[in-house]
Order: C-alpha cells, then sequence, then structure tokens
C-alpha cells in the first residue's frame, strides 16, 4: 500500500489543481497491505495519509468531475450519483472490515495530503471519540413495512351505484389505511424499543422513497443500530423473533454494515 | 401486539427476516447507500467546497415526487398518501402539493420563490457555497 508523502500533494499545490484528494475514512490499526487491492472511485488505487495512529484513505480524483462546479451538477445526476455513492461504500466497507472506521460524508476533497493531514491534526480528538465509539461494533439496519393495502374486500370490484356510493367506498379505504398504518405504527415503536435495548446506539432515519427502495407497502420504521461484533448474533435472532411476532409487517434486518449512522464528531 | 392467536397461517409473506449467517454481510440497497453516504458519516470541509444539503434524500425525494405526481396518479400509484412522512390528511392533493412545492423551494435555497418556481427541475443554478458545514 503506497503512502502518499508526496506525490498525490505537490502537484496539487499549485496555483491551479488538476487533481484532489478524495477522502473515504478515517480508521485507526488498519493493516493497510489488506487494502492494497482495493480501489477507489474511477478505479484509482487507494492510498493512506498518516496522522499519529490515524489512517486517512484516500485516492486522487479529477477535479473537472470533483471541483466544486463539476460536482454541483454531477451531484444531481442520479446515475453519476450512484456511481460515486458506490465506490465510496465500497472502499468504507473494506475498511471497516479490518479495522475500526470513521466513514467520512461523500465528497470530502482535499487539495493534496498536507491538507489531508491537516485535518486529521485538526480533528484528531474528534475523530478518536468516533473510532472509540464504534470499535468492535457494527450498524444493523432494521426497517418495518405494512404491506400494501389488500383490494380484497367483496364491494370492489362490483361498480359503484353512484358517486355518492363511489365516493363512500373511498372514504372508507382510506379509512382503512389509516388504521392499519396506525397499528403498524405502533408495532414498529415496539420493535424499536426493543432492539434498541441491545444495541449500544440506535438512531431513527427518515422512511425512504419506494421509488430508491423498490419497497411495497408503508414504511414505518427504518432505523439503524450500533450493535458489539460479539452480540451480532443474537442480536439478528432477536430481529427474527420479532419478525415472528409481527407476521403481518415485513421486518427487513440488514447487516452487519460500517458505522455510518454513528460516525459523527463532537 | 397485531397477532396474539397461536394458530396464525404458517405462511409468511411479509418476513424476510435477519441474515441466517451473522457475519456474512447482507448488502444495502441503493436508497440505504445514498441514505448513509449522503446524509451521515464524518463531516469534515475540505479544500472543495460542496452543499450536501442540496442533495440530501429529502430533496430527491421531493423532486421525483412534485415533478411526477400527475403522472404517478395516472399510473395508480398513491403512496405518499397513506406514507406517514408525509400524510396530510385533512388537505386536498393540491394543498398538499402546495406544501411540498413550498418546501422544496426553501431546500433550493430560495425561500422566497415559493410555489412559483418550485418545479423542481429548476434545480441548477442556485447559490450553495455556504457549505461550511465544519461541525465541531
Amino acid at each position: 500500500m503506497p503512502r502518499s508523502g508526496k506525490t498525490g500533494g505537490v502537484q496539487a499545490r499549485k496555483a491551479t489543481p488538476e487533481t484532489g484528494r478524495y477522502l473515504y475514512a478515517v480508521c485507526r490499526g488498519v493493516d493497510t497491505e489488506s487494502l492494497r487491492t482495493v480501489r477507489g472511485i474511477e478505479d484509482q488505487p487507494l492510498e493512506v495519509v498518516e496522522h499519529l495512529d490515524l489512517v486517512a484513505l484516500v485516492s486522487t480524483v479529477p477535479l473537472s468531475s470533483f471541483g466544486e462546479e463539476a460536482l454541483r451538477s454531477n451531484l444531481e445526476d442520479l446515475a453519476w450519483l450512484e456511481t460515486a455513492v458506490r465506490s465510496h461504500d465500497a472502499v468504507v466497507h473494506a475498511a471497516s472490515a479490518l479495522a475500526p472506521t470513521a466513514p467520512m460524508r461523500l465528497a470530502t476533497i482535499c487539495f493534496d495530503d498536507h491538507a489531508v493531514r491537516a485535518r486529521l491534526r485538526e480533528w484528531y480528538i474528534s475523530l478518536t471519540h468516533v473510532l472509540d465509539r464504534v470499535e468492535g461494533c457494527s450498524e444493523w439496519s432494521v426497517k418495518v413495512l405494512s404491506p400494501p393495502a389488500a383490494s380484497s374486500s367483496p364491494t370492489v370490484d362490483a361498480r359503484p351505484s353512484s358517486g355518492a356510493e363511489y365516493l363512500r367506498r373511498k372514504k372508507a379505504a382510506a379509512a382503512e389505511r389509516a388504521d392499519t398504518t396506525e397499528s403498524a405504527v405502533a408495532s414498529a415503536g415496539l420493535i424499536y424499543e426493543q432492539l434498541s435495548g441491545r444495541a449500544r446506539a440506535s438512531r431513527q432515519l427518515p422512511h425512504q422513497d419506494p421509488r430508491l427502495s423498490g419497497h411495497e407497502g408503508t414504511m414505518v420504521l427504518n432505523a439503524a443500530f450500533l450493535v458489539s461484533d460479539a452480540e451480532a448474533r443474537s442480536f439478528a435472532d432477536l430481529i427474527g423473533l420479532l419478525a415472528d411476532e409481527h407476521l403481518g409487517l415485513l421486518v427487513d434486518g440488514r447487516g452487519p454494515w460500517p458505522p455510518y449512522s454513528f460516525a459523527m464528531l463532537g | 401486539m397485531t397477532d396474539t392467536t397461536t394458530d396464525v397461517p404458517t405462511t409468511r409473506p411479509y418476513y424476510s427476516g435477519p441474515p441466517s449467517q451473522p457475519g456474512r454481510s447482507q448488502p444495502a440497497t441503493l436508497a440505504d447507500i445514498l441514505e448513509r453516504v449522503l446524509d451521515k458519516g464524518i463531516i469534515i470541509a475540505g479544500d472543495i467546497r460542496v452543499n450536501l444539503l442540496d442533495i440530501e434524500l429529502l430533496t430527491i425525494k421531493l423532486r421525483l415526487l412534485v415533478v411526477s405526481v400527475d403522472k404517478a396518479e395516472e399510473m395508480g400509484i398513491d403512496w405518499w398518501r397513506h406514507d406517514p412522512m408525509l400524510t396530510v390528511r385533512e388537505r386536498g392533493l393540491d394543498e398538499e402539493n402546495r406544501v411540498l412545492r413550498e418546501r422544496l423551494a426553501e431546500l433550493e435555497g430560495g425561500s422566497d420563490a415559493a410555489a412559483e418556481d418550485g418545479s423542481g427541475s429548476q434545480a441548477r443554478g442556485r447559490q450553495s457555497g455556504a457549505s461550511s458545514r465544519k461541525s465541531g
């Protein structure tokens, strides 16, 4: 694994740099040899910038697509965005399997390695706290979905006899949906509580857009849990138990993932 | 709390529980990855200033929603009506749409642009330089 002391940086310090150093994550005690095969954005080799015991994972990106102006429009392009976030995630994933890892938010870019190192120095204490918090833990995602309203009511097939009848049916269907959703929300609350009891930390995220996630039905819980790796098995078992308890709901548990949702400074 | 009986059907159409082998990572969906890489993680200002607020998922969600609400309705898609995040029961769709347009306009930086200009496709060219969300 190349330690980029000079190469990536020097040319970038001149007046108009053409490349930047993209920062994926900060790790501690990572065996950089094991990351040798991992590629970064645009298939660039992954490199490291070190400060004391912190290791920043970086690669070179062209500012023609990662400069301020270019980013502003590229980030609006869902296909471009998908490629970028997947590359970012792949690096973070590889690192977090090896060592405590604090993922950076997308598009953290410095002009050169000196600037990266300066960030490590400036944020050393906070980064160390984050790494302490996530060490030996992974993120688990648990989503709860209420299935799409079943259109099994016998009256549905028959044509409404009048406009008033049509409206009445529509209203009844809406009320039924609201009922289902409310009870699903209540169940989701219980599920969240029980899982939180087994996690180091937990948080609820906004419900996802079905067009992005492809899910059917109504998402009533989108939660993230920070779980000690030693307890991963029992946490996964608990998800299974809760799914059995709530047969009318879809309980979708995934993990272990890098601790994105629990890596924040301060 | 939904099922208290023991003789429930054995089929579990809505169950897709945890990975059977902990240690084997279950893949994240694109929505999961976007949600995390855009919206979570450490925020340290780099040399390149970028305001990810511009593209937070809510914005993407609203943009998808506002741009294609009529089309979606034509196709019989109406999930937003029972999305607890979006449900505004007492109001009609027009009102809901107006609220969303306003929120979109706000998110896009022009809180004074309000309803007129919120067509969602005019996302570019807004000012977004103020990104010094250097947390600490």
